[in-house]
Formats: C-alpha cells, structure tokens, sequence
C-alpha cells in the first residue's frame, strides 16, 4: 500500500463497491487521514458515505481496492481492525432491554477491557455522558438524546484509537449536537484519537472537522481543509435572479470589473467576487442599464453549502433519496420478486 | 471467547427474565393442551382391559399421565420459538449490527442464544410436570408417576429436555439467521411445528399407532425425549420400552449435533462481512 499505514491512521486507495454487479455506490474513492484528525465525510444521501464507513470498518467486503486502518489491512484482517475502532452508527444500535449501564458492560466484555476497569470506566463514561442518573434505567426509555450520547459511550468504551462516526448527531436538537462534539474533542484531545465522520450538518464538519471529503455519486469531488474549499470559491457568491430567462445576462454580468466569474444554473446566475457586499449594487446598476429585470439578489460568503453547491452542481439537502445500500437492496428484492413470478 | 460468550449469554438471560410475557405465551400453548386436550382423552372410560391400556399408554396409568409427559417434551418447542425471533428482532433494531461491530465472532454470538435458549425449557418443563400433578387435587385427572424415581432417573430427564432444546433451539436460530421478516419467519415456523409435534409420539397413543406411523415417530426428536421422560415416570419393571434411554439421549444428542452444525453454518455466513 503506497499510502501511510502507520498508527492511528485510515487510509484507502481506490476503495469500490459494487452491488449486485449494477450499482456503483463507492467508485475508486481515496483518502489519508492522519493520526489525530478529525475527516468529515460529506455528502447527500446515497452518495456512499455510510458503504464507505461500512467497508472501513470491515462491516461490507470492498469490491476491489485497498483501506487500511490503525496499520492494519481491513479486507484481510477484519477481526483486527475491529478490535482497534470505535463506531457510532447512525441507527440506535444499544439494547433497549438493557440498561445503560448493562449496555456498557456489556460492550466492555466484548472489546476485551480489563476486568478490574470495567466497573471505573462504565461508571467514568456514564458520569460523563450526563446519563449517570439513568444508568440503572433501560435504554428504551432514554430520550433521544440520551441514547445518542449511549451510543457514543458504548462506541467508545474500550477507548479506541479511531473512531468512525456515521450521521452521529442526526436527529438530535442544537444543543445534544453541541454536547456530542463537546465529548468528541475531549476524546481526541485525552487519546489523540482519530475522528472519522459523515454528516449531514455542514455547519458541523465545518467547524469540527480539520479536513473535509465531499462525495457524490461513489465520487470523492473536492476535499482539503474547510478554509482551502471555501477559499476554492474565488470569495462570495452573488445570486443574481432575472424575471425573464436571458442567457446573454451572463455576458453583461462577466463585463462588471470584478467578477471572477459567471455560472448560470436553473435560470440564475452565480457571480463569483473578492467582495460581493460592494460589488452588488454595481451588479444591479448594470442590469438596470441594460434593461434586465430582477426578481431576486442574494449575496453569500463562502460556505461548505456554497462549496457543496459549486462541485456537485446542486444544493445540499438531507432528503435526495435513499441510500446506496437501500437502493441495492431494493434492486435485489424486486429481482427476486421478478424471478419469483417466473 | 469464553469472556464474549458469557456476556452475551447474560445478556439473553436478562432480556429473558425481563419480558415475562414471553415465558407466559411458551407456558400457554402446553397448558391449554393439559387442560383441555388431555382432560377430554379419557381412555379409561372406553373399558378396556387395564393391561390393554397400560400397553397402549407404554405403562402410563391414564392418557393424561401419558399425555403430561408429552407436554412436557413439547415446551421444549414453544420456549424456544423465541430464541429464533429475537434474531431477527436484534436484526431490526441494530442490536445485531452493533454485536458483529465487535470483536465477538459468530461462535460466540450464536453459542450465547444457543445456551441461554436451552436454559429456560428445563425449569419450564418441570413447571408443566408439576402443574399435571396438580390438577389431580383439583378434582381433574392429574399426572400419576407410578415408577420411583431415581436421581438418575431425573437427571436423564433433564438431559433429554435440555438436548431437545438445544436441537430446536438451532432449528429457530438457523430459520432466524436466514430470514429477514418477522411474519415470514412466524409463518415458517408454524409450518414446522405441528407437522413435528403431530408425527410424535407426544399427543398419540404409542400402542394405537399403525406401524408406519410409529416407525416415523420413533425417528422424532420429540418422540425421543418423552419416551426418556415416560421410562423414568413409568415404566418400573415393566418391559414396554424395549430401548434404554441412554440410546434414546444418543440418538437425540445426534438430532442436535446435525442442526447444530447446520444453523452454526447459517449464523456464520449470516454475520460474516456483507460482499
């Protein structure tokens, strides 16, 4: 493997999965992340996120390519590597018969933590977690909330060297978000843990993350520090909306000194500039010069949406469909139902 | 592997414990049978002679004697349905993902339903033994054991409930890792389950069979287990059974090896790495 494979570190070459030799839903993606750094992972869903967490995490056999975590391979040696990570899932995955503390001692036993610790660090973790109160208490009727930081603790009970997180705060209010993240940095300053994770909040991998991949379709498009993205964007972004379709706005708004430059999509035009705030009314002058009616200007600093927006050519939203692996399992029960019929 | 396997088997003992209503529905099916389908059998009444009988029933004094030490063979089924479906509940819940996440492997992860599912029918059992008892003081026909029974005896009993257990505590775990959908597996299991219990010795009148029938009822695991049950509870002196139960716990225990194997098979490839 060319890339580094020392410890504390994930790394994939050309990773690719196909499902039922149709859909593509991880397509040669690459990466490095370093020891003690925080990797978001972002993009829509079914963009192959979580089947790339999956094969990381030696969950999903990888159709071709390498990965590589904490130096050890994950496609021939799964069982190592999951004794060396930490996953939170995205779907509540702690037993709801259990109790929170019976939840963590049970995954205490199952990575192989000491005996003579196990008792300091549930009680450590649940104190921690704010669940202390409730430890005694069966998870399923934790709030939401709750589970999620039961979660976090039970990912990270054997105190792992990376952790993989997948969509960990969805769901939670502003407020549980903040507090998972609180915890999360404490964990990476405490161990010098490795974060992986994907996330729907951009505001998050934006302010959390120390570098950022953005996938779409089984593609890595863009990825660099949040600063190096957003500085790929040529500074703010004006949305200049006309009342009628006019393609030759673009070439009015081109010959503005200033404008970087000029993308139309759906009707719109995005006008790249060092300084939008001053650059608008000069914008608005020039089309009421030249006769071109306005319905709307927006102006944007630069942002992981304005940077989501410029690479995959499409705003960001939580709802674009089904995820890769939904969408091959729904491609395998209707074959089986179409065969079913034959 | 022995720390993982002990986890997780605490763990299927406290779900266990902790939804009593499941215990309560294995019970159900057993007591209604004692209730009502051994009450209503009462060979007795058709006046026969009572060596007639006692052949028939294979020493049992009443078809209810006979047919308490069926039922007590049957829990071994009803209570272990359970074990099959809370796969595929921890399936839907996550709860199974999150185990595969672990170091735990497949051995340990199946071993621990395997041995927390064979548990629960052995105090069962004698819960219904007790209970057929019990009826007798309370006007009805009640379970009469008319052989002293020995330590050993009792021990032989438990032996045959707890391999019984383990043979279709596998069957339900090799149904629950292959399927996906609750209701289908509730639907394949029914389909099993009286087909078994019908073609076993444990309802039916052994001296009453037709030769086909009780050849294919000799060869039943449920078969198996109550006439280990029925020698120790009847048969005395008596020549009616002319297999020692130690032959009857072997052909058993070669029941459970077979589906063990199997459902192990199941369970690997069901929490093996996804392709």
């Amino acid at each position: 493997m060319s890339g580094q494979t020392s410890k504390g570190t994930i790394v994939a070459e050309e990773l690719t999965k196909v499902f039922n030799g149709k859909v593509r839903a991880v397509d040669g993606v690459s990466f490095s992340v370093a020891q003690g750094e925080v990797y978001g992972f972002l993009g829509p869903n079914g963009a192959g996120k979580t089947t790339t967490v999956a094969m990381m995490t030696a969950g999903l056999g990888a159709t071709s390519g390498r990965a590589s975590v904490d130096g050890v391979d994950v496609l021939r040696n799964p069982e190592e590597v999951k004794r060396r990570i930490g996953i939170v899932f995205q779907e509540m995955t702690s037993d709801g018969d259990l109790t929170g503390r019976e939840n963590l001692e049970l995954a205490a036993a199952l990575y192989g933590v000491p005996r003579g610790d196990v008792n300091r660090r549930v009680s450590g973790l649940l104190e921690r977690m704010q669940v202390a109160d409730a430890g005694d208490r069966l998870a399923k009727t934790y709030s939401g909330g709750m589970r999620r930081r039961l979660e976090l603790a039970v990912g990270t009970v054997h105190s792992p060297s990376i952790l993989f997180l997948d969509e960990p705060t969805l769901g939670l209010d502003p407020q549980g978000r903040a507090g998972f993240w609180r915890y999360v940095q404490e964990l990476r300053r405490e161990h010098g843990m490795t974060v992986f994770v994907t996330t729907h909040y951009l505001e998050e991998a934006d302010g959390m993350c120390d570098r950022i991949a953005i996938i779409d379709h089984g593609h890595i498009v863009a990825s660099g520090t949040p600063a190096e993205l957003k500085d790929r964007l040529g500074g703010d972004v004006v949305t200049i909306r006309p009342s009628q379709t006019d393609p030759s706005v673009a070439d009015l708004l081109r010959a503005v000194p200033g404008v970087v430059s000029v993308t139309a999509q759906d009707g719109n035009f995005r006008v790249k500039c060092p300084n939008g705030e001053g650059l608008v009314p000069v914008l608005v002058d020039a089309c009421a010069r030249a006769h071109v009616g306005l319905a709307g200007v927006s102006l944007k600093r630069p942002s992981l949406d304005e940077v989501f927006l410029e690479f995959t050519g499409r705003e960001f939203r939580e709802d674009e469909g089904m995820s890769a692996t939904d969408r091959a399992v729904m491609i395998s029960r209707v074959q089986n139902r179409l065969r079913g019929r034959r | 592997m022995i720390r993982e396997l002990g986890a997780l088997t605490r763990r299927e003992l406290l779900r266990l414990t902790r939804n009593p209503q499941a215990i309560m529905t294995s019970l159900l099916l057993p007591i209604l049978y004692l209730l009502l389908f051994g009450q209503a059998f009462n060979l007795g009444n058709l006046g026969a002679p009572p060596g007639v009988l006692l052949s028939a029933l294979r020493g049992a004094p009443t078809y209810f004697s006979y047919f308490a030490a069926g039922m007590a063979g049957f829990v071994a089924v009803t209570a272990t349905l359970f074990i099959g479906a809370n796969v595929i509940f921890d399936r839907l819940f996550g709860v199974l993902k999150r185990t595969s996440s672990t170091p735990a492997g497949p051995s340990a992860i199946f071993g621990s339903r395997l041995l927390a599912g064979c548990i629960q029918p052995v105090g069962l059992a004698f819960l219904v033994l007790g209970l057929a008892v019990a009826l007798g003081q309370f006007g009805l026909t009640g379970l009469q054991v008319t052989a002293s029974l020995s330590a050993i005896g009792v021990l032989e009993i438990v032996l045959a409930i707890v391999i019984l257990s383990v043979m279709f505590a596998s069957l339900f775990l090799a149904i629950g890792f292959s399927i996906e959908q609750p209701q289908t597996y509730f639907a394949v299991v029914n389909a099993i389950n009286l087909p078994v219990l019908l073609t076993s010795a444990a309802l039916s009148a052994w001296g009453l069979m037709p030769p086909w029938f009780r050849s294919v009822a000799s060869y039943n695991p449920i078969t198996l287990a109550v006439t280990v049950i029925r020698e120790n509870l009847f048969a005395g002196s008596s020549n009616y059974y002319s297999v020692d139960p130690a032959v009857c716990l072997l052909a058993l225990l070669a029941w459970a090896v077979w589906m063990i194997v199997i459902a192990s098979v199941l369970a690997a490839r069901a929490l093996a790495p996804k392709n």
